[in-house]
C-alpha cells in the first residue's frame, strides 16, 4: 500500500469513527483540528486502524504520535516489517 | 467478583451467568426509565401486535451486559467504553437468559478489550448479540 493509499484509508476510518463525512485529513491534522477527538476517540481510532490495516502497535508507538502524518509513517514502517 | 486486568485476558476466554426476567424487574425498569410504551406494559396490545405477551424492554435485557463486564469479564477493573447490540428475538417475563461474554479482541497499545456478547433464552435462541468495548481502571 502506498502512503497515499494509507492516507485515503485513514481518512475513511476517521470519517467512520467521528461519523463525519466532511473530514479531510492532511499530514498535519491533529486533535486540535477535530472537535470530538478526545482520549476515548483516540482509543477508538487506534483500535479501528489496527483492525483495518491488520497490524498491532505497542503503547510507545502510539503515545508519541503528534499528527496524522506520523500515524501514516508508522503504518508504512509496520507494513515494511 | 472477578478481578481480571488487561494482561490477564486471553482471546477466547469466556464467562457467563444466568438470570430470570421477572415482573418486578419490568416494574423497576418502568420506574427508572419512564418508558410506558404499551408494548412493554399492556399484554393485550402486545398480543395484538403479534407477540406472545408483553415484550421485555430491550435495554433491560442489555442491562445484564453491565453485570457481565462489571462483575465477570473482566470484573472489578472494568471501564465500559461502548456497547453495540442487536435484538434478534423478543424476550418475555419468565424467560431464563444465559448472558455470555467471550474475549474477541485485545489491543495492547490502548489497553482495550472487545468482548463478544450473546444472550440466549431457555430455548437456546439468541435474543441479543453484540460487543462491549472495555477499558481498564488502574
Amino acid at each position: 500500500m502506498t502512503r497515499e493509499e494509507v492516507m485515503k484509508k485513514l481518512n475513511e476510518i476517521f470519517c467512520n469513527v467521528f461519523d463525519d463525512e466532511t473530514i479531510v485529513l492532511t499530514d498535519s491534522t491533529n486533535a486540535n483540528d477535530i472537535e470530538d477527538w478526545d482520549s476515548l476517540e483516540q482509543i477508538n481510532l487506534i483500535v479501528n486502524i489496527e483492525n483495518e490495516f491488520g497490524m498491532m502497535f505497542d503503547m510507545a508507538e502510539v503515545s508519541d504520535l503528534a499528527n496524522v502524518g506520523e500515524m501514516a509513517d508508522l503504518i508504512m514502517r509496520k507494513q515494511a516489517e | 467478583m472477578n478481578e481480571y486486568r488487561f494482561e490477564d485476558l486471553k482471546i477466547g476466554q469466556k464467562e457467563y451467568f444466568s438470570v430470570t426476567v421477572t415482573e418486578e424487574m419490568m416494574k423497576q425498569f418502568l420506574d427508572l426509565s419512564g418508558d410506558s410504551n404499551p408494548l412493554h406494559n399492556d399484554k393485550d396490545f402486545a398480543i395484538s401486535q403479534g407477540y406472545q405477551n408483553k415484550v421485555v424492554y430491550g435495554l433491560l435485557t442489555t442491562s445484564f451486559i453491565s453485570k457481565l463486564v462489571g462483575v465477570y469479564l473482566p470484573g472489578k477493573y472494568c471501564l465500559l467504553q461502548g456497547v453495540d447490540v442487536k435484538y434478534s428475538k423478543p424476550v418475555y417475563v419468565g424467560d431464563i437468559l444465559i448472558v455470555k461474554g467471550v474475549v474477541d479482541e485485545l489491543h495492547e497499545s490502548v489497553k482495550r478489550a472487545v468482548i463478544k456478547v450473546t444472550i440466549q433464552n431457555q430455548d437456546e435462541k439468541k435474543v441479543v448479540k453484540g460487543k462491549a468495548e472495555i477499558g481498564f481502571l488502574k
